[in-house]
């Protein structure tokens, strides 16, 4: 079998999600099947400028086939199409157009995928919002499978993508409430579907000991890794554990990742920078929980890695995806206040009893769930059934509007759309807290 | 939950948690249930943000301000955008016989003036020269008056936005003030509940240490006659139940007897040591013997909630603001851990007694203990 993993960024040093989420799947899917990495030349996805070289390479012994990116990014465009389509009533060709302003657009990406397609047996497509998987997909056509990576945010309430999460053959969602909200937004239950998600490896000893003699730091410790930035939910992180340390001085935040805002100077928290994968499981063991104040998340990695680790996580209940993983796994609270966060962190780390049973519970669960060889599993079920599926009936890419009909702004704006599709948590199957729900889980 | 409704007591024991059986839609029930009840006391600033919207009659008398005030204010509509002003045409004498296309023009021009007199004989230019002239001087003077009335209108509608904001606090101020207003009725309900019941219970630690100091082998006659400096027989007075609603009767001294028969500790104990000092009352010839029986028997176990200011109206420090108020001073949760120490940032508070041990629904105050034990529970 040789499957294409078509992203739209790829390397070994990048650490967006959905292009790590990506090299993970082809490094591993390359065990059980040959694997090429169709991608741009790009590294930045703010400009989507060339910086590595078209042509094949191979990456951690996988091929990467990249493609030039035709123009970069101009933001002001970009921005003023995003309000065009996000915030009023448009049409369809507003929504390519802002498709084309957004890139990476690399018409010899598509090109290639046009002439040697039939090479592939399946196409796994990253991402769903940009340029190569819309297009990507309609070339592609039966041999299409998307992992969306999607969110709740305008973008999917656009009518364009309706049609990539209807015509692929099979969808690979990385949670039930990323399912939930395509399922309502493009009405796609009958595309065969999977959660999947993506596994993690951690190392079996972690010495937490290591990082406490390294920096001193004593007493209940809260972990948050990632990115520093405001768009994660760092503010309100801040301001809620700076009324909280006020009452509980015990407590220290510890920070892991690179800061995109300011960090308050206070004297329970403490910044590591970018760290080793080996010192930030050594400092995420020595924690007795990790916070995700985001929300926005299609899957948080370190959250599993966390609940890997036996470690509990105290999550924005905010986030669809966060507060489902806490409910189903039991293996960590949420909160959506100040008030809540208070109570919630309180309860894990005063109670050691409640502390531990959340942490056992998370590694459960991310043993059910989330190692590699049930990820691959799930992901060669998945080929696997497609392949014994009758050719004649899968779905085609549904074809564009006419010329006029691509002209008329009768669409209703993406967020309008986004705001109305149900939010919370979903469960896993059957019954369901959302409206509709995809009965094709595994 | 309505305001002014009694919180409910939540112990801490519901969090005691098997390890093999936590269920975080439950816990996070309770602690959702937590946070509401502090909120019974304490309104966080959104709340009160939609209490002034929708509640404002629950809490301000409506003959007196209009709780739709704000909402009349929100529903004024703003003028309504007017056209951009036209270009404005300038027109004089020369008007009707200039030209705009350069050099030609002004020959155009002089043919037309020369022609003019050719003109004149078909009709007279001059009157429809003169009112256009006119009209054009109008023109201006009304555009400068509509320029004038504009900026009054531009500053009016400031005005108006400055009183909507204005009005919009002040009712906003009003609904925290009356919010405010009952959780301090409350409270003082609260502590005077309180004190009237440590006062009956300092009476009562005061008769059980003197019903355990060693007693003469006389009479108890003699000590009574020792205490008031006459022989005859000493009435207990005692202070009259303060209860809400309840007032101070002539029996109120039979009332505390018979309920020190029933069992409470204020009232199974001796009279306090200021009472030796009252004048004595022999008005009451059953208290010698009453007394005396009440001398020889230890307090008996008692029920406490019927003399125990009721916690649920026992306010508690303020819950923990949203960020954008003052810091949090209780919202840290008591959660009880008996495997690691609790580092409760905050002392408990009357309210939250019950994170020491799950606080029962009646609690007996033991019998007689030296020294004054009975009643730590609640020190």
């Amino acid at each position: 079998m040789k499957l294409a993993v078509i992203v739209q960024r790829y390397g070994a040093e990048l650490n967006g999600g959905a292009e790590l989420h990506a090299r993970y799947v082809a490094e591993h899917l390359a065990r059980h099947a040959e694997v090429e990495v169709l991608t741009t030349c790009a590294t930045d996805y703010i400009t989507w400028r060339n910086e590595f070289d078209p042509g094949v390479e191979r990456v951690n012994g996988v091929p990467v086939r990249r493609f030039p990116v035709s123009r970069e990014r101009n933001a002001e465009e970009f921005g003023r199409r995003s309000t065009q389509v996000f915030e009023e009533p448009h049409s369809v060709a507003a929504e390519l157009a802002w498709l084309r302003s957004e890139g990476p657009t690399s018409p010899s990406l598509i090109n290639h995928l046009r002439r040697q397609g039939n090479a592939y047996d399946y196409c796994l497509f990253f991402s769903y919002r940009y340029y190569h998987a819309y297009h990507g997909i309609r070339v592609a056509g039966p041999r299409a499978v998307l992992v969306p990576t999607a969110e709740r945010d305008p973008t999917l309430g656009l009518r364009i993508f309706g049609g990539s999460f209807r015509g692929v053959r099979a969808l690979m969602y990385n949670s039930y409430e990323e399912r939930a909200l395509i399922n309502a937004v493009s009405n796609n239950d009958a595309v065969p579907s999977v959660v999947v998600g993506i596994g993690s490896e951690v190392p079996e000893h972690p010495e937490p000991q290591r990082f406490r003699q390294a920096t001193g730091i004593e007493g209940p410790v809260l972990v948050y890794v990632g990115r520093i930035d405001e768009n994660k939910g760092c503010r309100e992180l801040f301001d809620y554990f700076q009324c909280y340390a006020r009452l509980s001085p015990q407590l220290t935040l510890v920070l892991i990742g690179n800061p995109v805002m300011p960090i308050p100077t206070h004297s329970r928290i403490r910044h590591l920078g970018y760290v080793t994968d080996e010192e930030k499981f050594d400092v995420m063991a020595a924690a007795d929980l990790l916070v995700m104040p985001s929300h926005y998340e299609s899957l948080s990695m370190v959250t599993l890695e966390a609940w890997a680790l036996g470690r509990p996580v105290l999550a924005n209940g905010r986030c669809d995806v966060l507060c489902g993983q806490c409910i189903r796994s039991n293996g960590g609270l949420y909160y959506e206040s100040y008030e809540e966060f208070a109570e919630t962190l309180h309860a894990i780390v005063s109670n050691s009893t409640l502390r531990n049973a959340l942490g056992m519970n998370g590694r459960a669960y991310f043993n059910r769930h989330y190692t590699w060889p049930v990820i691959e599993r799930k992901y060669l079920d998945m080929l696997d059934r497609l392949e014994h599926e009758d050719a004649g009936q899968v779905n085609r890419p549904e074809p564009l509007p006419s010329w006029f009909g691509r002209r008329r702004r009768d669409l209703p704006p993406g967020r309008q759309v986004v705001d109305r599709l149900p939010t919370g948590p979903a469960a896993p199957a059957g019954g369901t807290q959302h409206a509709g729900r995809s009965a094709s889980d595994s | 939950m309505e305001f002014g409704a009694k919180p409910r007591q939540v112990t801490m024991a519901e969090f005691n948690i098997q390890s093999d059986s936590v269920d975080v839609t439950r816990i996070m029930e309770q602690i959702r249930q937590r946070i509401q009840e502090k909120r019974g006391r304490d309104y966080t600033e959104q709340q009160i943000r939609e209490l002034a919207t929708v509640k404002l009659e629950r809490f301000l008398d409506p003959q007196q301000v209009r709780s739709d005030l704000v909402e009349h204010y929100r529903q004024l509509e703003p003028p309504e955008a007017v056209d951009p002003e036209p270009d404005r045409f300038d027109f004089d004498e020369h008007t009707i016989y200039a030209s705009s296309r350069g050099r030609m023009g002004k020959l155009i021009r002089l043919i037309r003036k020369l022609l003019n007199p050719v003109l004149k004989l078909f009709f007279n230019p001059n009157p429809v020269v003169f009112a256009l002239t006119r009209q054009a001087e109008i023109n201006a003077w009304t555009l400068q008056l509509l320029q004038q009335q504009s900026k009054k209108f531009a500053a009016r509608a400031e005005f108006e936005a400055l009183n909507y904001e204005v009005l919009n606090n002040l009712v906003v101020e009003m609904t925290r003030l009356s919010v405010d207003m009952k959780n301090h009725r409350s409270l003082v309900e609260s502590v005077a509940g309180r004190l009237d019941f440590d006062e009956r219970r300092a009476r009562a630690l005061e008769s059980v240490v003197q019903s355990r100091s060693p007693q003469p082998p006389d009479s108890e006659d003699g000590e009574r006659a020792s205490s008031t400096g006459s022989g005859r027989p000493r009435r207990r007075r005692r202070r009259p139940r303060r209860r809400p609603g309840a007032t101070a009767t002539p029996d109120s001294g039979t009332n505390s007897d018979t309920a020190a028969a029933a069992g409470t500790p204020g009232e199974t104990a001796q009279p306090a040591p200021d009472a030796t000092t009252r004048p004595v009352d022999t008005a009451a010839p059953d208290t010698v013997p009453r007394q005396r029986q009440e001398a020889a028997s230890p307090p008996a176990a008692v029920v406490e909630p019927s003399v125990r200011p009721p916690e649920t109206t026992t306010p508690s420090p303020p819950a923990a603001p949203s960020p954008d108020r003052e810091p949090p001073t209780a919202a840290v949760p008591p959660v009880a851990d008996a495997a690691a120490p609790d580092p409760a940032p905050t002392p408990p508070s009357p309210g939250q007694r019950g994170t020491r041990a799950p606080a029962p629904a009646t609690k007996t105050v033991a019998p007689t203990s030296p020294a004054g034990n009975a009643g730590t529970d609640e020190q």
